[in-house]
């Protein structure tokens, strides 16, 4: 034990001591949140409709009904003549009007008349610039007003009459399904990407500077050495992960423009939630530094190890993707067994708030017997010359 | 003197990939780079392995020093076998050699702290020990200095120090002046020969016919995996000078080969 406790303070003094290397785990996080607030900025720049702006909506041959409603959905139509067409057309590519609506003659007549069997409906015709997205929004809320107006017509029931708020979920519901899909993908990569970082070096760098050899002729047990790299590297890519973790969430209502901020509230989660949460992440982290760990320690050289990481990483990805589809997480307990997959749906559940405490504890127990196996395996090569010294 | 380490019937096979076969123009899928090495060191003496490039002096040096494991024979090493029980064994050597390095991110003095508890020592001992074996090398000077930035010659000070934290009573050196400048070699000839005088054993492997002239009592010859000789140095050089001796052997051995 004394041991193992040395490897992990020699670990920590190393990681902790060295400004780059702690330069090279903020920087990711830095990264992350610079470029979704920059990303969020863009796309909300680009396809939100000024809201003060006032829409130039012009239509020729108005029909009275048309115009009484408008209002009710935030529009004014200014009428113009046949001969403005031309000229409407031209603003509206110019981006000086919004949007150009040509109603036939006496269209509120023409639709009360209309019969399917004796010919075609009425045409409506309408112009916008679907890149400006002023004219776009005009487009869109005048298409609502004339599919209101058209099932106005032939009305055979009604939907919602008079009900404000038929949505029966309740914030907590929203925040914890958007978090549900998001969260377990986004905390499998960030947790993996710093394991990854860390661990290729404690390993296979040391490996092959040949500084590892020191310690295996140093009296040493192989196990104590095989513990002690897991368990720093598990704490010190947990470190690193909560960095990135909390970047990505500080940078996610920059990202969704703002719209996030209100539903994605963590208060919703009960101090339960919080240990089972921790539990979980703790547990799954031992196995991949195990996972890594045995890859790195049978490569040669940091890069070897880096592409034979890469289809993990892939794996541990497409894992963490499961978990936003398939209607929120697993119930039956046999999942829960899975490696990796059953610490997603763990996860997925915890964030959904909805789940099984006996599935969560099973996820950690089974998770941490496969990495005490990777830990086994992991003192296997470290006893292994083939392993060690192969060139 | 008494028997301090003895080494029976020491044999390792390492297996030849197919581009090795073909290089060495052979169909044997194995080389025996140590075949039954057998020879004991005394309580006091410095013991040389003397031979060529290639010819099985690490292979056994690391047999010895539990890195690799034997395929048959074993050792004992101040009354622990290097098969059943490795750590004890390392417990009680010191062992150098160029393949062991030294994290270069850390500095010599927290190195020798590291060893110092991965050895179990307290504190007491370890600051006397750093004391003594710091000014004896002189690494007071370059003690915080990380070892990325130190020269070969402090690099190879500092593995020597550390490798000797515990004053193990066996130390064991692979080829410990290759590489170094003239003054470094001559303060680790001088650190082996006060070891010796300390009443310790050193073992090394060497190809430089003076070291061995210069430090042995006893010594053994190998070639290609065979311990072709293992005397006194006075038994082995009583004829003629220890190189003419093993240019004999090795016309000897290479020249019972079909090549």
């Amino acid at each position: 034990m004394k041991n193992i406790i040395t490897i992990i303070s020699k670990e920590f003094t190393r990681f902790f001591t060295d400004k780059r290397m702690i330069l090279m785990t903020v920087l990711p996080a830095i990264m992350i949140y610079a470029v979704y607030t920059f990303m969020g900025t863009l796309m909300g720049d680009m396809f939100s409709p000024d809201e003060d702006h006032a829409s130039q909506i012009f239509a020729v041959n108005t029909p009275a009904s048309i115009v009484q409603s408008a209002p009710m959905f935030g529009l004014t139509i200014q009428s113009a003549g046949a001969n403005e067409i031309d000229i409407i057309k031209e603003n509206i590519i110019n981006n000086e009007a919004d949007l150009l609506i040509i109603f036939p003659q006496n269209f509120d007549e023409l639709v009360g008349e209309f019969d399917s069997r004796t010919g075609p409906a009425p045409n409506v015709e309408m112009y916008f610039k679907s890149t400006e997205p002023n004219s776009q929004e005009a487009y869109f809320m005048m298409t609502a007003l004339l599919d209101a107006y058209k099932s106005s017509l032939v009305t055979l029931f009604d939907i919602n009459r008079g009900v404000e708020n038929p949505d029966l979920a309740t914030p907590e519901n929203v925040a914890a399904m958007l978090i549900s899909m998001l969260m377990p993908m986004l905390l499998m990569i960030v947790l993996f990407s710093g394991v990854m970082g860390l661990a290729l070096e404690s390993i296979t760098g040391e490996k092959e500077r040949g500084t590892i050899a020191t310690l295996l002729v140093s009296p040493l047990k192989r196990r104590e050495l095989a513990i002690g790299k897991i368990l720093s590297l598990a704490v010190l890519s947990f470190l690193s992960g909560i960095v990135t973790a909390a970047a990505t969430i500080l940078a996610l209502p920059n990202l969704m423009g703002g719209a996030a901020e209100d539903s994605i509230n963590v208060d919703i989660y009960s101090a339960t939630d919080y240990i089972l949460l921790a539990l979980i992440i703790l547990t799954t982290l031992l196995l991949m530094v195990a996972m890594v760990s045995i890859v790195s320690a049978y490569a040669k050289t940091v890069k070897e190890a880096g592409q034979a990481t890469t289809p993990l990483m892939i794996l541990v990805m497409l894992v963490g993707v499961s978990g936003m589809f398939g209607g929120g997480a697993q119930t039956e307990m046999i999942y829960f067994f899975i490696p990796l997959y059953g610490s997603v749906q763990s996860m997925s559940g915890i964030f959904s708030l909805d789940y099984s405490v006996v599935n969560v504890l099973i996820a950690c127990i089974s998770t941490l017997v496969y990495a005490s196996i990777g830990g086994f395996v992991l003192t296997k090569m470290f006893n292994s010359e083939k392993v060690m010294f192969s060139r | 003197m008494s028997v301090i380490l003895k080494a029976e019937g020491l044999t390792k096979t390492f297996r030849l990939s197919a581009k090795q076969q073909k290089l060495q123009n052979t169909k044997k899928k194995t080389i025996t780079a140590a075949d039954h090495i057998s020879f004991e060191a005394h309580e006091g003496e410095i013991f040389g392995l003397l031979g060529p490039n290639g010819a099985g002096k690490t292979t056994v040096l690391r047999m010895l020093a539990t890195l690799i494991k034997a395929d048959s024979g074993d050792a004992i090493v101040d009354g622990s076998s290097i098969k059943t029980d490795p750590e004890g064994v390392r417990s009680k050597i010191g062992f150098l050699t160029s393949e062991l390095k030294l994290e270069d991110f850390f500095t010599p003095n927290y190195l020798f702290d590291f060893f110092a508890k991965i050895h179990h020592l307290t504190p007491e001992v370890r600051d006397k020990r750093k004391k003594e074996l710091f000014d004896k090398f002189g690494i007071n000077k370059f003690a915080e200095v990380k070892v990325v930035n130190c020269s070969t010659g402090m690099k190879q000070r500092t593995s020597l120090v550390i490798s000797v934290i515990h004053d193990p009573n066996i130390v064991i050196f692979d080829e410990p002046t290759n590489g170094l400048d003239v003054i470094t070699a001559k303060v680790v000839t001088d650190f082996l020969m006060e070891q010796k005088a300390l009443g310790k054993t050193v073992v090394l492997s060497t190809h430089i016919f003076s070291l061995v002239e210069k430090l042995c009592d006893r010594a053994g010859i190998i070639i290609d995996g065979k311990m072709i000789v293992c005397d006194s140095l006075a038994n082995i050089t009583a004829e003629k000078p220890l190189e003419d001796v093993f240019f004999d052997l090795y016309a000897e051995a290479k020249g019972g080969e079909e090549q």
